[in-house]
């Protein structure tokens, strides 16, 4: 698998981008820069999540209440906004996570044929 | 803290915070990494992407934002739009105009078409006809006879009434009046299933007495003559000499048959003979069908034609008519004529509204590149220009309504009486507002859809380099199509108002037989009560000569018992002495006159000679005939001194002896055909229906509206308990008798004139953005040597081109359209080509008349500051 290619064109799939904010914020709480970095930095650097993706699904996660808000300050004292995880989401984490598994699975599956050719 | 349920700006405001606290971050972790502010503060602009956008895809995740959208869009509009004032004022007036005319007409439509009747159970009440068509033919009606007979048998309606408007003269409450009164079964109101807002219905005991003097008057007689007296039941009125005394008023809203001012009970007489014809309705029998209604009235009128052969009807009107038709009647073409004209000068004025905003967003390039740039998804953009499309729409849809408020009182005022019924009920509803605000609101979106989809098209391929303004040909192609739609559909309005002129024109150059001009009548109808007899009538007549003859500057004076274009006449057939048969089918009109008659109104004597005084009851009987009766009998040309009769059984005393030979005169309307006519002088005629309605004329070079002053003087010291009617000069009933199709080509030209003025407007507009958008180009050319007139050119001929192909698009379509005015057209084919010929130069003339001033300023270009310009 290549790396050229930005994955936050993965918005096609935008149950996995929620999916991942969702599993982000299992660590406790985070504000948007935040979220964007560990997802950033935990899939080295792989997938750069874009801001103009982050945001609508962290307000569609917090609409849906699977994700809370709260207003904190940050060290040089600027207002930022703190998102965690609520039971709701935890759960529906739960669902997605095994659901992926289930995916990931299945694709793996097709993508490795018992035939002589390796990976592309 | 429910923050993102919170009002609008508040959860704006949290997301400018939120992202500003990313930036914080990122920023800070950056200097944490030993990087310069300065460099900090870029790369993490950078990385966060742009702002704006990212801010609109958030937005979209939230509820409701679609209404806050468009609330911020219609905020924007109007900000812009003031800033904008010219075109904001020319796009608004432009389609409030054109939705001024369209809800005006809406208005009468809705009323007369569309409003619901007042009456219960609308659906079941229908006109019950088995008429004579044709010549004779009157609308929808029945013999006496017939109904009584089918009355009796018939199964389909739960209850039938018969009824017949008239005129008669009321007096006992103020001055006297001619009104119309009709007399019906009892039954009437409880078929239509109406009852009085006042007093009381008639009750079936009424019908049975034929003489009973009860009346329902309508609400407009009560508040006009009785000023609202709650206590008018029981009060009196008289009616042709004879007391009634009022039982009801009617709601405000009941006006059938139109214009009835009084309704009273009457008999029928159902003699074996045609005598006497009505109006008929019924109520429908619960579980019949109309259609088996029909197929029963059609099945008795069969049976019963075979059985009474006098009353046997060739092509009969046999139906079972909703009653909204028989009400509507002929006006529902008009009126859907009227409306498809505003129609199209809606189109017109939605093509305009769209090229002005095409103009307006070439010159909004630059705006549109920025905001783009900056982040405006292109989806934004379009909805944006909707709104505003919109926004203009609805300005000038409310506008439109206020020129309709105007516009509905004075369009009902213009109309000749009788045309628009239910007049009551044309009034600006809420139907009528509620298409008008959908109409608006779709036209917005047509207009604007185009302009929405070019300017966003072009947003997407325009980049910052290009200087705003766009260095590349204004793309024109689509502002020429709609000028071209503009002008196509103006002239097929133009050749509508064209040919309706034209056909006037003819009306109103129809030898009518007689010289309309400087003639001055009146009208008086004898009711029987007060005038019993042939004496009393005769003396009547002669007082009023009398008293006629003290009125100063007048020529000569004469009268008639009904005069040309009275709407009514009186004809008959005639026996010829020696046995002569009459030719199969042919009548005759049976005008008596005064000796002075024919050279009052005009009427040439061809040969033999006029009445004289000396024609009276005691020498021989005389009559003057027509040119047509006389060549028609006697082809040899012999007709003087022959002798005929209107009796059936003419005694001895009844032959007439033609002494005279006249022109034929037109009797019943400019488009009918001259009437053949046999004349009696009304001094030899004993026989009171035959003189109980005279018109009195009387030719003067006085100022006529004193003359008629002055008549209605004499009448009211010969009688003053007589009501004049159609007081006026001749040449004034002349029109009035095609005010009709007068009303009907002057609406036609007002749409016209208004469609034109917009299409030039949309000319005029495309024409000098283009010069001023081409300034550059002109500039150079000229630099180049091109002198000033070769400018003018350049823009004359793209007037041309686009005149031409709008002209061929237009004469095509009107050669297509104009088949729908035949009806409405009097010797004038709708293809008229003179009538087209003239027109397209017309709207030519106006196209170049538009292009005119574009076309001087694209000359007037100074090389040097256009090329200066960028």
């Amino acid at each position: 698998m290549a790396r050229h290619e930005p994955l936050s064109r993965i918005e096609l799939l935008q149950g996995t981008l929620d999916m991942i904010v969702l599993q982000t914020l299992r660590w406790g709480p985070r504000h948007g820069y935040g979220i964007a970095q560990m997802i950033r930095a935990g899939s080295n650097n792989t997938l750069q999540v874009d801001t103009g993706s982050l945001y609508p699904a962290l307000h569609r996660l917090e609409r849906k209440k699977w994700i809370s808000a709260e207003w904190d300050l940050s060290e040089n004292r600027q207002r930022i906004r703190v998102y965690k995880l609520t039971p709701a989401g935890r759960s529906q984490l739960a669902v997605e996570r095994s659901r992926w598994e289930q995916l990931s699975q299945a694709i793996a599956g097709l993508m490795q044929p018992p035939a002589t050719e390796g990976e592309s | 803290m429910r923050w993102p349920f919170g009002p609008g700006p508040v959860r704006d405001e949290n997301l400018d915070e939120e992202i500003r606290g990313h930036f914080a971050m990122a920023i800070a972790e950056r200097i944490k990494r030993g990087e310069s502010p300065e460099e900090a503060t870029a790369a993490a602009r950078r990385e966060f992407g742009n702002v704006a956008h990212v801010k609109e895809v958030t937005r979209e995740t939230w509820g409701g934002i679609w209404f806050e959208r468009l609330l911020q869009d219609v905020r924007f509009t109007f900000r812009s739009l003031r800033r904008a004032r010219g075109f904001t004022a020319v796009a608004v007036l432009t389609f409030a105009l054109a939705i001024g005319v369209n809800t005006t007409m809406f208005t009468v439509v809705n009323g007369i078409l569309f409003r619901p009747l007042p009456f219960r159970g609308e659906n079941d009440v229908f006109v019950l006809s088995h008429a004579p068509t044709g010549q004779f033919g009157n609308g929808p009606a029945m013999f006496d006879a017939t109904y009584a007979a089918y009355a009796r048998s018939q199964r389909s309606f739960e209850s039938t009434t018969s009824f017949a408007g008239g005129l008669a003269t009321m007096t006992g409450v103020g001055e006297p009046t001619r009104l119309m009164v009709t007399g019906a079964s009892p039954g009437f109101l409880r078929v239509l299933g109406v009852s009085p807002a006042r007093g009381r219905d008639f009750t079936p005991a009424e019908q049975l007495d034929s003489a009973d003097s009860h009346v329902i008057i309508s609400d407009a007689l009560w508040r006009d003559r009785f000023g609202s007296d709650p206590n008018v039941v029981g009060r009196a009125l008289e009616l042709d000499g004879v007391r009634n005394t009022i039982i009801g008023v009617m709601p405000p809203t009941f006006d059938f048959p139109n214009g009835t001012r009084i309704w009273r009970t009457a008999p029928i007489y159902p003699n074996p003979h045609r005598v006497s014809s009505r109006q008929v309705v019924g109520r429908l029998a619960r579980g019949i069908t109309p259609a088996a209604a029909q197929a029963e009235l059609q099945a008795f009128t069969k049976r019963f034609d075979e059985q009474q052969s006098d009353l046997r009807i060739e092509r009969p009107l046999d139906g079972v008519i909703p009653i909204r038709h028989a009400m509507v009647g002929d006006v529902r073409r008009s009126l859907l004529l009227f409306e498809g004209a505003v129609a199209f000068v809606l189109l017109i004025a939605c093509a305009n509204v769209a090229n002005l905003l095409l103009m307006r967003t070439a010159a909004r390039q630059h705006e549109i590149t920025i905001r783009t740039a900056l982040g405006a998804a292109r989806g934004r953009l379009f909805r944006q220009f909707l709104t505003e499309s919109v926004v203009i729409a609805l300005l000038g849809g409310a506008l439109g309504v206020g020129i309709a408020i105007a516009g509905v009182p004075a369009l009902v005022a213009a109309a000749p009486s009788g045309l628009l019924p239910r007049s009551h009920d044309i009034r600006i509803d809420w139907t009528v507002l509620a298409v008008t605000a959908a109409v608006s609101i779709l036209a917005g979106l047509v207009f604007g859809v185009a302009p929405a989809l070019q300017s966003t098209r072009r947003a997407i391929r325009a980049s910052l380099v290009e200087s705003g303004q766009a260095s590349t040909p204004p793309r024109t192609a689509l502002r020429s199509a709609i000028v071209i739609l503009e002008l196509a559909l103006a002239l097929v309005l133009l050749v509508g108002a064209g040919l309706m002129t034209r056909s006037f024109l003819r009306m109103r150059s129809v030898d009518l037989g007689f010289k309309p001009a400087n003639v001055v009548t009146f009208t008086v109808d004898l009711p029987e009560a007060r005038y019993p007899t042939v004496a009393a009538l005769r003396d009547f007549r002669r007082r009023t000569e009398a008293a006629l003859r003290g009125v100063p500057n007048l020529q000569a004076i004469a009268a008639v018992n009904w005069r040309p274009l009275s709407n009514a006449s009186i004809m008959g057939d005639f026996q010829i002495e020696g046995g002569q048969e009459r030719p199969p089918g042919f009548i005759v009109l049976k005008p008596c006159v005064t000796p002075d008659y024919f050279r009052v109104m005009g009427i040439r004597l061809r040969s033999g000679r006029g009445f004289t005084a000396a024609d009276n009851e005691s020498t021989p009987r005389v009559a003057i005939v027509t040119a047509s009766v006389a060549t028609k009998l006697w082809p040899d040309g012999n007709a003087l001194g022959k002798r005929i009769s209107m009796s059936d059984k003419p005694g001895p005393n009844d032959w007439l002896t033609i002494v005279g030979i006249v022109d034929d005169v037109i009797q019943d309307g400019v488009k009918a055909r001259p009437s053949p006519a046999i004349y009696q002088t009304l001094d030899q005629v004993h026989f009171a229906p035959f003189i109980n309605h005279l018109a009195f004329v009387a030719r003067t070079d006085a100022d006529p509206g004193l003359v008629e002053r002055q008549f209605v003087g004499v009448l009211k010291s010969v009688d003053p308990l007589q009501a004049p009617e159609s007081v006026g000069t001749m040449a004034s009933l002349v029109m009035l008798s095609i005010a009709e199709p007068v009303f009907q080509m002057r609406l036609l030209a007002l749409f016209s004139i208004l469609a034109v003025i917009l299409a030039a407007v949309g000319i005029y507009g495309v024409l000098a953005s283009a010069v001023s958008e081409r300034s550059r180009e002109f500039g150079i050319r000229m630099a180049l040597g091109a002198s000033p007139p070769a400018v003018v050119r350049l823009v004359l001929r793209r007037t041309a081109v686009l005149s031409i192909v709008g002209v061929a698009v237009g004469l095509a379509g009107a050669i297509g359209v104009t088949r729908v005015l035949t009806k409405f057209l009097f010797g004038v084919e709708p293809t008229d080509p003179l009538t087209f010929t003239i027109v397209t130069a017309a709207l030519v003339a106006t196209a170049f008349a538009a292009a005119f001033v574009p076309a001087r300023r694209a000359s007037r270009v100074d090389p040097l500051i256009a090329i200066r310009h960028e």
